[in-house]
């Protein structure tokens, strides 16, 4: 390749919308592949014998989640646009998934993963039994007030106590539109780990004894470092 | 379906990417009068990798006014959640149950899928049996290379397609849509339906058994065919293709484009259905090749084309295709795979060309151990063609090689099933003569025996499939014989499933009620080894008085009428017989490019253009 040929980095969000929702992470990587393609976007390769495209995301999203705004670096072999590939791969896309923004980031900028320092989900539950508002909202209290919440953690060597919240940052009751209430949650989210939404749930359930069927909704995604990516408040 | 139901039902099961539907390329409609299911019986991956769903999805939508949907095997753990939540199985394009279609047809690929069949039904709730189906429940209509012997599944389908798809099936639409704007009822749509060339409507034919045995089938009224003609789609070159594939938002098992450069071989392999109820071969034309592999390529963005056909070495200008379809997709970063390589077939520079941009396995199929019982089985292939391929094969940097052999061939004899290690032997040989700095890394050779079953419409229809217990005994042989052959591994295994592909292959109507009791004793997915229950199997053999011996392993009599005479799929009995006949002499028959050898018999001429040459 001639070293003379810088290659141009797009940051792009796109959101995830519930009906695709149950599509895996690596599956949401080939279609965005398959999608750059067909808009026949000017993608950098990878060398070797299977060129892939530079691609790499801020962090993946559990199957089943929906978001508003995943975050994913690409490096193309010539300049574009970023409006210029918002519409051009917008058009190009399986129903459900839209990129929302897209901007030019220079070279010396980390990776994205590197500079993720948390997320805010936006969740909603189909209660088992009966649990009112005020219940959720005590059991958040006590959550947030403790200064351990300690859950069993399956790890290679062995399920084992973990300590979870250093990684609650913030988690508070909200009224939905359907008349029904939801939560509100931040948690920390690094390239090392952070905040696992189903442990989270698991230790509310556990404190207000009614389990629940949740549709998780990733609702922001915050890093560190950079003016153009967006910094929790 | 409430979209909350089945938001609940996908967090409990694994892949639910199976189930959403929502692919790039999936059609939309909004304005139809007619609904047809297109049903596989397998799981979604497998089911969407299927060449002919796809062009069937394509033409049947073509058609105005009608929608076709498609729908799949929910895995194990999909059907127990809907019948948990008491939830019918519905399509993936507007998620409806299958009893509101007009039609649901299946494909019917394999025989091992038909219990799965019966779970896509039991599903809907609709009866297994036409007999027991009401005027609101829909024609059950089934399609595919299966159908060549429909008798194991004839009960439980209103109307069988015989032969090629893309015409007939949209025939059979088209009629039954006038039929329901007539207020017809299902048996007079089904009478109607009977005059199309290449429908089998089972109910409109006698079977007549003695004392339990096959005798003949025949038409229970006047105006229905004594046979059934397989339909042959002539003109393949200006026929409709796939339009704008599906891409699926999950990985599939043939996970690329797919360009079918011909349908139909002409080698003549005796053991080979296919090779005998795709006659005659038909060849696109380069130009159309070239184009749909752009245009396939464009609206997937897939990174890689396959050359597809059942002996794609074999296409007429495939050397001039292949470097002018890999020059073509170079620049896109899409790489090129021809999935059936032919042992002869001479491309050396092509496959080099085709390694600098990927590299694959490459898979060879001598099918026989010697030369001898390659004759028999007409693979009119040498020691000598292999060697030469492999050697260009590891030259050209290649290191993974698989040789595929079958195991229980007529007259087969231990010292054939000794040929194929010694054919294993010199292949590794052959790398490792290769100087080091030419030969790729790592060699990898595979060796892999299965058990031959016989099948309709070949030269072998006749045959006792060897036993269970006799295969164990050569596949010992053969494990034994394959010892020190460097970088090798053999593939074998003993196994029922075999014994069952050969009893349904050339099955009769006795075994529609032997399927519907092994699916309610809890047989799903028989082909996938984890799910595939034996016992269960032989439990309800036996329930219905029934052996598989019988049907697998008797030798019938070249005279006897065999249960799926009522189907004609055009290639002659005499012929048949007379294939026989040469392979017990260990007589070859020429390639019918060389020149017709006339399968067709009378038919020749009209359906075959090689005859006319």
């Amino acid at each position: 390749m001639d070293a003379l040929v810088k290659n141009v980095r797009i940051i792009a969000a796109f959101q995830k919308d519930k009906d695709i929702s149950y599509i895996s992470h690596l599956d949401v990587q080939r279609t965005l592949q398959r999608a750059f393609r067909r808009a026949d976007l000017p993608l950098a390769y990878t060398n070797g014998y299977n060129p892939h495209p530079k691609l790499s995301f801020a962090t993946a999203l559990a199957t089943g989640f929906s978001s508003a705004a995943e975050f994913v670096d690409i490096e193309f072999e010539r300049e574009i646009e970023p409006d210029i590939f918002l519409e051009r791969v917008n058009e190009m896309l399986p129903c459900g998934i839209h990129f929302v923004k897209a901007f030019v980031a220079d070279s010396s900028l980390d990776t994205l993963s590197k500079l993720l320092s948390s997320a805010k989900y936006s969740i909603s539950f189909n209660w088992e039994g009966e649990v009112s508002k005020t219940q959720v909202e005590e059991a958040l209290q006590t959550i947030m007030t403790s200064t351990e919440v300690v859950v069993s953690k399956k790890t290679k060597s062995g399920i084992k106590p973990t300590n979870i919240r250093p990684d609650i940052l913030e988690a508070h009751v909200v009224d939905l539109a359907d008349e029904s209430f939801g939560i509100e949650l931040t948690g920390k989210l690094t390239a090392a780990g952070g905040l696992r939404i189903e442990t989270f749930l698991n230790a509310l359930y556990e404190k207000i004894g009614v389990s629940g069927f949740a549709s998780v909704h990733r609702s922001g995604m915050y890093f560190i470092g950079s003016d153009l990516l967006p910094r929790l408040s | 379906m409430d979209s909350i139901d089945l938001e609940k039902l996908l967090t409990k099961v694994e892949k639910p990417a199976r189930y959403i539907g929502q692919e790039w390329n999936m059609i939309k409609k909004s304005d139809y009068n007619y609904r047809f299911a297109l049903c596989f019986p397998d799981v979604y991956e497998i089911g969407m990798s299927h060449m002919g769903s796809r062009i069937l999805y394509h033409t049947i939508n073509m058609l105005d006014g009608v929608y076709c949907e498609r729908c799949y095997t929910p895995w194990t753990d999909m059907e127990k959640a809907l019948r948990d939540a008491d939830l019918p199985l519905y399509t993936m394009e507007t998620k409806s149950p299958l009893k509101d279609f007009d039609i649901v047809g299946f494909s019917l690929l394999y025989e091992m899928c038909y219990t799965n069949i019966l779970t896509m039904l039991d599903l809907s709730g609709i009866p297994f049996l036409a007999k027991d189906r009401s005027e609101s429940d829909p024609i059950l209509l089934a399609g595919g290379p299966c159908t060549v012997n429909p008798e194991p599944v004839a009960d439980i389908f209103d109307v069988i397609c015989i032969g090629d798809g893309e015409e007939l099936d949209n025939e059979v639409i088209l009629m039954a849509r006038q039929c329901k704007k007539e207020g017809l009822n299902k048996k007079e749509t089904l009478r109607r339906l009977a005059s199309i060339e290449g429908v089998y409507i089972p109910s409109l034919y006698n079977v007549h058994t003695e004392n339990g045995k096959y005798l003949e089938t025949v038409p229970a009224q006047e105006g229905v065919p004594a046979r059934v003609s397989r339909r042959i789609l002539k003109d393949i070159d200006s026929a409709p293709y796939i339009g704008n594939q599906v891409v699926p938002n999950m990985s599939i098992i043939h996970d690329r484009v797919a360009v079918e450069v011909m349908r139909g071989c002409s080698r003549g392999c005796r053991f080979c259905q296919a090779g005998y109820i795709y006659r005659p071969v038909r060849e696109r034309n380069e130009e159309t090749l070239l184009k749909q592999a752009h245009d396939l390529v464009a609206c997937t963005g897939y990174d890689e084309v396959s050359l597809l056909s059942l002996s794609t070495g074999d296409y007429s200008h495939l050397k001039t295709l292949l470097p002018k379809i890999i020059d073509s997709m170079l620049e896109k970063r899409v790489s090129v795979s021809l999935p059936s390589l032919r042992i002869d077939s001479d491309l050396r520079e092509e496959l080099e060309k085709m390694q600098s941009i990927r590299k694959g396995g490459l898979t060879f199929a001598p099918e026989a151990g010697t030369q001898r019982l390659r004759d028999v089985i007409n693979k009119n292939v040498t020691e000598e063609d292999l060697l030469r391929a492999v050697r260009d094969a590891f030259e050209a940097g290649w290191a993974g090689v698989k040789l595929y052999f079958m195991i229980g061939l007529p007259t087969e004899t231990d010292e054939d099933i000794q040929g194929i290690a010694d054919l294993a032997r010199k292949v590794s040989q052959c790398y490792y003569s290769v100087p080091k700095e030419k030969r790729g890394q790592g060699f990898r050779l595979t060796v892999s025996a299965s058990t031959f079953v016989p099948k309709p419409w070949t030269a072998f229809q006749w045959c006792g499939q060897c036993t269970l217990d006799e295969i164990r005994r050569k596949q010992q042989v053969l494990r034994t014989a394959m010892k020190g052959v460097r970088g090798a591994e053999l593939h074998c295994h003993p196994s029922m499933l075999s014994v069952l592909e050969a009893v349904f292959s050339r099955g009769d109507r006795r075994l529609t009620s032997v399927l519907i009791d092994a699916y309610r004793n809890g047989c799903r997915f028989d082909s996938w080894a984890e799910h595939f229950k034996p016992e269960e199997w032989e439990n309800a053999f036996e329930k219905n008085g029934l052996t598989m011996d019988e049907y697998a392993y008797r030798q019938r009599a070249l005279e006897e009428t065999l249960p799926w005479s009522v189907i004609d799929a055009v290639v002659t009995d005499s012929y048949l017989k007379h294939e026989w006949k040469k392979a017990l002499e260990g007589k070859t028959t020429k390639d019918c490019r060389e020149g017709c050898n006339g399968c067709f018999g009378e038919k020749c001429e009209n359906y075959c253009s090689i005859s006319k040459r």
